[in-house]
C-alpha cells in the first residue's frame, strides 16, 4: 500500500503539471455548475408558470360572473370556463430534466372533447427541443466520460512513450499497482468533481434529503465507474496514446450517439405507434360530423354509454348543450382505440429501451437519472391518465346540470373539481437501472483485468 | 558457486526472428561484464530478460538466486538499471526525480542526502532543482546514475550507459563502476563502446546474432587485440 499512496500523490503532482487537464476540470466544473443553473431555472420557469394557473382560472371565473350575472345555462359555462390539469415537478426534476421540455406540465381543459385538449401544447422552439436539456444529468451522463477519457486514455502509454516506465517498473513495484494507483487518482478527480456537482445541486434544487440522493450518488459513480473500466480495457491493450485517445472516442461516440440513435429506429421499428395529429384529425371529423347526425342517433349512442340521463327530455330544438357535449365526448370514444394504442405504444417502446439498455450504459444512466427525478414517460403517461380522470370529473360534475336543466349559479363555480398532479420517483427503474450498470462495470473491469493478466504490461 | 547473475540456456523468440539462442552466463559478485554486439545483436534482450520486461520462451534466469519469472518484484530490489537513455517526469526536479525513484525503491532519503547522490553522480549544483525538462540528455543520464546508486542494489543493468555522456562524465562514470564494482556490485554492461568496456570490465562478452559467441577475460587482451577481436566476429 505504500507503493500505490506514493504513485497516488505523484499522479496528483503530474495532473498539477498537465495544466490543459486542470483547465479542462474547471471547464467541466462550470459546465456542470452551469447545467445545475439551467435546470433549477427551467423548474422555477415551470413552477412559476404553474402558480399563476389559479388566478387565470380565478380571472375565467370573475369574467363569467359578469357575462353571466345570473344562473345560467350550465352549457355556456362549460364552454367558456377554463381549467387546467397541472404536472407539479419534483425538486428532483431541476437536476434531470427528462422529457419536461417535450411535454406538456399542464392541460388546459374545458368541457370539449378531451383528446384534442390533451395534445394541444404551448409553442415551443424546435431547435431548443432539438438541442436538448443542458442540466447535470447531461453533463453526467454525456460530458464526463469525455473527461474521463481525457484524463485516461494515455494512463500508462505516455510514459512508456515517453520512455518512463522502464525505470518505473525496474524498480520493485508491481505494473498493477501503477495502473491501480493512476486509475485510483482520475477516479478520485473525476467522482470528486461529480459528486461535488450532485451535492451543489441538490443543495441549489433544495431535493428532500431522503433515500434518492444515494441512489442518484450511486448511479453516478458506477457510471463514472464503467468509463473507467472501459480506459482499463483500452490500457491492457497497450497500444499507443493515439490509438487509445481514438478508440475510447469511438466507444464514446457508440454507446452515446450510436446506440442510443440505432435503438431508437429500432424500438420505433419494433413499437410502431399511431401519430398524434391523425387521432387529433378523426377526432375533429367525428365532432365535426356531429353536427349533421341526426340528435337522435348521437343521443341514443350517449345514453347507451349513460343510461342514467336516458330519461331527460327529447331534443327538438335545433340547438342544445347536452347534445352538442354528448356528440363531443362520441368524438373521444371515437378515437378512443388510437388514444390508448399511441399511449401503449410509447409504454411499449419504453419497456423495450428499458430491457436493451444494457447495451447502452449512457441510456440507462439517463433514463435511470429521469425516473429518480420523475421526469420519464412513465410519469407523464400517468399524468395524462390523471388529466383523463379529471375530464371525466368535470363530465360528471356539468352532465346534471346539463340533463336535469339544472341552472348554474355563481356558488357552483367553487364546487368544480380541480386537478393536481406531482411527479412520483419511479424508484423501481432507478434501483433497477443501478444493478444494471453495477453489471456493466463488473463486465468491463473483469475484462480489463483479464487483458492485463493475458499480456503482461511492456514498458518499451 | 553463488553467482549473482545467470542465465541458463536462455532463449527469446519472437514470431520473425530469434533474439537470443541458449544464453548460458554466470556473473559473480564485483565482477563488470561487458556484452559487445552490434544492434540486434541480443545484448539488450538479454538485459530485459534479467529485468523480466520480456518473458523467455524457454530458459531461465536468476537474480542473486531467484527466478527471474517467478520472482518478478523480489529481483528488483537488487537491480539497478541504466537505459540507453534515461527519460524521467520533466515537470519534476532531478532531485524530485531522485526521491520519487528511490522511495519506490524503499528508501526514504534526507534532501542532504539526495543532493550528495546527484553531486557525486555529477550533476551540476544548479540544476538540482531545476525541472528535468530543461535537461541535455547527458544530465538526464547522470540524475539515472545518481537513482542506480542510491539504490545500493547488487547488481547494475546498464545498456549504453554513457551514450550521451561526454568524455569527462564518461571517464567519472567509468570510475563509479570500478568503485562499485570493488565494494561488490556485479554489473552487466552493453555497450558498443570497446576501449570502455577494456576499461573498465573485468570480462568481455562478444554476441552476434542472439548468441554469446566468445567470453574473455580483459586483462588477457589490450584495447586493440578486443578491438580486432571484436572485428573478426563482426566480419565473420
Amino acid at each position: 500500500m505504500r507503493i500505490f499512496w506514493l504513485l497516488f500523490s505523484y499522479e496528483w503532482r503530474h495532473f498539477r503539471a498537465a495544466k490543459g487537464l486542470v483547465l479542462l476540470c474547471a471547464l467541466l466544473l462550470l459546465t456542470g455548475l452551469y447545467g445545475i443553473y439551467y435546470g433549477t431555472t427551467e423548474m422555477e420557469r415551470q413552477r412559476q408558470h404553474l402558480t399563476t394557473l389559479p388566478e387565470l382560472s380565478r380571472r375565467n371565473v370573475e369574467e363569467l360572473k359578469v357575462k353571466f350575472p345570473g344562473p345560467a345555462d350550465a352549457g355556456d359555462i362549460g364552454y367558456y370556463h377554463t381549467t387546467y390539469a397541472v404536472h407539479h415537478p419534483d425538486a428532483w426534476a431541476a437536476l434531470s430534466l427528462g422529457q419536461r421540455d417535450i411535454n406538456p406540465y399542464y392541460v388546459k381543459l374545458r368541457l370539449l372533447g378531451l383528446q384534442n385538449q390533451l395534445y394541444a401544447t404551448d409553442n415551443t422552439n424546435p431547435m431548443k427541443v432539438l438541442s436538448g436539456n443542458f442540466d447535470l444529468a447531461f453533463v453526467l451522463v454525456y460530458l464526463f466520460p469525455l473527461l474521463i477519457i481525457a484524463l485516461s486514455f494515455n494512463l500508462l502509454s505516455s510514459e512508456r512513450e515517453e520512455g518512463i516506465l522502464t525505470l518505473l517498473l525496474a524498480q520493485p513495484v508491481s505494473p498493477g499497482v501503477v495502473v491501480s494507483a493512476k486509475l485510483a487518482f482520475r477516479l478520485a478527480v473525476v467522482l470528486g468533481l461529480a459528486w461535488l456537482l450532485s451535492v451543489v445541486g441538490m443543495l441549489w434544487a433544495q431535493v428532500p434529503l431522503d433515500g434518492r440522493v444515494g441512489t442518484w450518488l450511486g448511479l453516478s459513480t458506477l457510471y463514472c465507474l464503467f468509463w473507467f473500466g472501459v480506459a482499463l480495457i483500452i490500457t491492457a491493450l497497450q497500444r499507443t496514446s493515439a490509438f487509445n485517445a481514438v478508440t475510447l472516442l469511438g466507444v464514446w461516440l457508440l454507446l452515446v450517439v450510436l446506440v442510443p440513435s440505432l435503438l431508437n429506429l429500432g424500438v420505433a421499428a419494433a413499437h410502431p405507434v399511431p401519430q398524434g395529429i391523425e387521432l387529433t384529425i378523426k377526432q375533429r371529423e367525428e365532432i365535426h360530423a356531429g353536427w349533421d347526425r341526426p340528435k337522435t342517433q348521437t343521443m341514443n349512442r350517449f345514453f347507451a354509454l349513460y343510461p342514467q340521463w336516458r330519461d331527460t327530455a327529447t331534443i327538438r330544438e335545433r340547438f342544445v348543450w347536452r347534445w352538442y357535449y354528448a356528440f363531443q365526448h362520441l368524438g373521444d370514444l371515437a378515437v378512443a382505440k388510437q388514444a390508448a394504442a399511441y399511449a401503449n405504444g410509447l409504454q411499449q417502446r419504453y419497456d423495450l429501451v428499458e430491457k436493451l439498455n444494457l447495451l447502452s450504459p449512457a441510456i440507462n444512466a439517463q433514463s435511470s437519472l429521469n425516473a429518480l427525478a420523475g421526469t420519464d414517460l412513465p410519469t407523464h403517461l400517468k399524468f395524462q391518465r390523471s388529466a383523463t380522470a379529471y375530464h371525466d370529473a368535470l363530465r360528471a360534475f356539468y352532465y346534471p346540470f346539463l340533463f336535469r336543466k339544472v341552472e348554474f349559479t355563481h356558488n357552483d363555480y367553487a364546487r368544480e373539481p380541480t386537478h393536481t398532479f406531482t411527479s412520483q420517483p419511479e424508484l423501481s427503474t432507478a434501483l433497477r437501472g443501478l444493478g444494471k450498470l453495477l453489471l456493466s462495470v463488473g463486465v468491463v473491469f473483469a475484462a480489463g483485468l483479464l487483458l492485463l493478466r493475458a499480456r503482461p504490461i511492456n514498458p518499451r | 558457486m553463488n553467482y549473482i547473475l545467470e542465465a541458463r540456456d536462455l532463449r527469446k523468440e519472437y514470431p520473425n526472428k530469434l533474439a537470443l539462442q541458449g544464453l548460458n552466463l554466470q556473473i559473480e559478485p564485483g565482477e563488470v561484464f561487458c556484452l559487445l554486439g552490434q544492434n540486434g545483436a541480443g545484448k539488450s534482450t538479454t538485459i530485459n530478460l534479467f529485468l523480466g520486461f520480456i518473458a523467455p520462451t524457454s530458459g531461465a534466469a536468476f537474480v542473486n538466486g531467484m527466478e527471474v519469472a517467478a520472482n518478478p518484484l523480489k529481483i528488483k530490489e537488487h537491480l539497478a538499471y541504466i537505459p540507453e537513455n534515461v527519460m524521467l517526469y520533466p515537470h519534476l526536479t532531478g532531485l524530485e526525480n531522485l526521491a520519487l525513484f528511490s522511495s519506490l525503491a524503499g528508501f526514504k532519503y534526507k534532501e542532504a542526502e539526495l543532493l550528495d547522490y546527484l553531486h557525486h553522480a555529477g550533476l551540476p549544483a544548479e540544476a538540482v532543482r531545476r525541472r528535468v525538462g530543461t535537461y541535455s540528455k547527458g544530465m538526464r543520464q547522470k540524475v539515472g546514475i545518481a537513482i542506480a546508486v542510491a539504490k545500493h542494489a547488487k547488481v547494475l543493468l546498464l545498456d549504453e550507459p554513457t551514450s550521451g555522456l561526454d568524455p569527462k562524465a564518461s571517464n567519472e562514470f567509468s570510475q563509479l563502476l570500478t568503485q562499485l564494482s570493488a565494494e561488490g556490485t556485479a554489473v552487466l554492461m552493453a555497450t558498443h563502446d570497446i576501449f570502455r568496456a577494456k576499461e573498465v570490465g573485468t570480462r568481455v562478452g562478444i554476441m552476434r546474432e542472439g548468441e554469446l559467441v566468445d567470453v574473455r577475460p580483459t586483462a588477457a587482451l589490450n584495447a586493440q587485440e578486443l578491438e580486432q577481436l571484436y572485428l573478426t566476429y563482426m566480419h565473420n
